[in-house]
């Protein structure tokens, strides 16, 4: 234990030392965070339709009560254009999104007009508009002609949503464990390069001959590594917290289980560790591990639903997602960030998280035995 | 005595054996010089006597019991100096040796006292602070020397020590050398320079395409009958001068005699060693 306590002691001053790669691990997770959480509030919490314009098109005073019925809600009423030529023109450019085309005569939509059929209301959509907002708008239209108001609709209904309020990740909730799991990550770059040097300069070979057993010289490396994991959780967690808000967006609510935080945490940190050490002895060169390391992080990151949330993808494309190692991550987070999960609902991302880990690090015993001709 | 017998080893996937067969003797208590070109398996040779790779034939034995006995018996018994700069730049002096020392083994009150001997021993005192990638080059060759005298081995491997130093640090690095041989101690020394080990070493073996081709104390070395030697005829001579020489290389011609070169001074380790090796340029 001693003799491992000194390759952890050395590693850990070798790391210290190395400002650069540090800077990277800390500060780059956080940037995302930031940058991703701003950018996908509006995404996230649904409330993209605030101030979304809409237009009514038609004659009377019916056509006016509705344009003054559907408003709100994140609906604003803009001016008609002058027929459904130009209605239909500026709709296809978005602006405005919506325009409902009331026919002349109408009263409800249950009611007959002169001619004896009910006639049908119309409505103009930008295809960018997102479904959900469609339906929302569909609502109020209902609503409104039917003369009831929108929001008693939405009353007569209690939609009780359990766990997350909203149903899916705030924008917070899916950038501070995305990032920070993609930040964990990139412990590969720096895992390797210290270890091709040490191979590089004979240091390895010099320990080796010391008779430090090669399963021990990579578990030296595991300690200080963990540790800088478990920093990055933390420092990521209070920019969540703290930086977040502070910049405009929403703060990111503390888990009710910090135990299991912290158990999601380790089992992703000992995966990332043993992806670093399996790049490491497979590499040869410095050049080959920053791109087998960095490449093989962004395309599991954007497997693994952390470039793009997963709520967004298409449902084939997220069964895909379980193939990334960084979604399981993702998984055991939102379990205790999102849905305030007990053990049970981290267990299958934690195991599958350790098996990996343990893989990795038998893949990277078997490698470096089997090039010294000792397999 | 380190004995060594018919020892193979050839890399996965390469079809020629680097060490193909060897045998060799190392007495204790003096340097046993390891010659041979680029590519002779000298450093093969010391990687698998260092552990750091399993021979598929042979045996090494260190007095009655094998080398890996030994080292499992005593892990400290050996040390290996490579000829890399194997040590942590980004750590200092200091750091360096107290980490081989404690990585090895050694108790608290050892590693001090250790790392104290060989800090005076390398003259790294006055550095002991600074980042070892700091350091110039022949300090870094006595930091890299003392991290493997750290643990006082009975065994001591070195592979090209003095690569790429100045002329008073290599002396000093060989002055050194010369000082821990000893009874009981086995130095085993490699170099690609010849006067290094012609300097130092009292036992030499001339190795090449993973075989021995002469070994021997340095005196039975110098003194080896060579193959090539047979039809060829030294004739020492003392010469007035120059124009002394033309006319003996002329009577000789008249003789029926091809003069094949002209050497001053007594034969050297590197004329024997070109001899056997027959090239002067590896790639």
């Amino acid at each position: 234990m001693r003799r491992l306590g000194f390759l952890w002691l050395k590693e850990w001053l070798a790391l210290s030392r190395d400002v650069h790669g540090l800077a990277v691990l800390f500060l780059m997770p956080a940037a995302f965070i930031v940058i991703m959480s701003l950018a996908l509030s509006d995404v996230a919490t649904g409330d993209a339709g605030r101030g979304l314009e809409f237009a009514v098109l038609g004659s009377g005073e019916k056509a006016a009560r509705l344009a003054q019925d559907i408003a709100g809600g994140g609906f604003r009423a803009a001016p008609a254009p002058a027929n459904e030529a130009a209605a239909r023109a500026a709709v296809s450019r978005g602006k405005p999104a919506l325009v409902l085309l009331v026919p002349a005569g109408f009263q409800g939509i249950f009611e007959p007009s002169a001619t004896g059929t009910a006639p049908t209301l119309r409505l103009l959509a930008d295809p960018a508009l997102p479904g959900p907002q469609l339906a929302a708008f569909q609502q109020r239209v209902l609503g409104a002609a039917l003369g009831t108001p929108p929001e008693a609709m939405a009353q007569a209904l209690d939609i009780e949503v359990v766990g997350n309020p909203r149903g899916r990740p705030s924008a917070v909730q899916q950038s501070v464990p995305a990032w920070l799991i993609f930040g964990m990550f990139f412990v590969v770059l720096p895992i390797s390069s210290l270890f091709i040097v040490e191979r590089r300069d004979g240091t390895l070979a010099r320990l080796v001959s010391q008779r430090v057993p090669f399963s021990m010289l990579l578990l030296g490396k595991v300690g200080p590594f963990f540790l800088i994991n478990l920093a990055q959780a933390g420092l990521m967690l209070l920019a969540g917290r703290l930086l977040v808000p502070w910049l405009g967006g929403e703060a990111l609510e503390p888990p009710q289980r910090w135990d299991l935080l912290l158990a999601v945490t380790a089992c992703t940190s000992l995966a990332a560790i043993g992806w670093g050490l399996l790049v490491a002895v497979c590499s040869r060169t410095l050049e080959q591990a920053t791109v087998i390391g960095g490449v093989g992080n962004i395309l599991a990151a954007a497997l693994g639903g952390i470039m793009v949330p997963r709520f967004v993808m298409p449902e084939t494309m997220q069964r895909w997602t379980e193939l990334s190692p960084m979604a399981w991550a993702l998984d055991g987070f939102h379990a205790v960030i999102l849905r305030h999960g007990g053990a049970a609902d981290i267990a299958a991302s934690c195991a599958k998280l350790l098996a990996l880990a343990a893989a990795l690090l038998g893949a990277a015993l078997w490698m470096h035995y089997r090039r010294r001709g000792r397999a | 005595m380190l004995k060594i017998e018919g020892l193979s080893f050839r890399y996965p996937g390469r079809e020629q054996a680097v060490l193909d067969g060897i045998s060799l003797e190392i007495p204790a208590g003096g340097i046993f010089g390891l010659l041979g070109p680029n590519g002779a398996g000298k450093t093969t040779l010391i990687s698998v006597l260092a552990g750091q790779l399993r021979a598929a034939a042979g045996r090494i034995a260190a007095g009655d019991e094998s080398l890996q006995g030994a080292r499992e018996r005593r892990p400290q018994c050996l040390g290996l100096v490579p000829q890399e700069l194997a040590f942590y730049p980004m750590l200092t002096v200091l750091e360096n040796l107290r980490f081989f020392g404690g990585v090895q083994g050694l108790g608290p009150a050892r590693l001090r006292e250790r790392v104290q001997a060989v800090t005076e021993f390398g003259r790294i005192e006055s550095v002991l602070e600074r980042r070892a990638g700091e350091l110039s080059g022949g300090l870094k060759r006595r930091l890299n020397l003392a991290i493997g005298l750290l643990t006082e081995p009975d065994i001591l491997l070195l592979d090209e020590p003095t690569v790429g130093v100045d002329p008073q640090s290599r002396a000093f690095l060989l002055e050194s050398i010369r000082a821990i041989a000893g009874p009981g101690r086995i130095i085993v020394y490699t170099s690609h320079y010849m006067e290094e080990v012609q300097a130092i070493c009292d036992h030499v073996a001339i190795i090449d395409a993973g075989r021995v081709l002469l070994s021997g104390t340095l005196g039975e070395v110098l003194g080896a009958e060579l193959g090539a030697d047979r039809d060829v005829v030294s004739l020492r001579l003392r010469v007035p001068g120059p124009e002394a020489l033309a006319r003996a290389t002329e009577a000789a011609r008249a003789a029926g005699c091809e003069p094949l070169g002209v050497d001053h001074g007594p034969r050297d380790l590197e004329q024997v060693f070109m001899q056997l090796t027959n090239r002067s340029l590896r790639d």
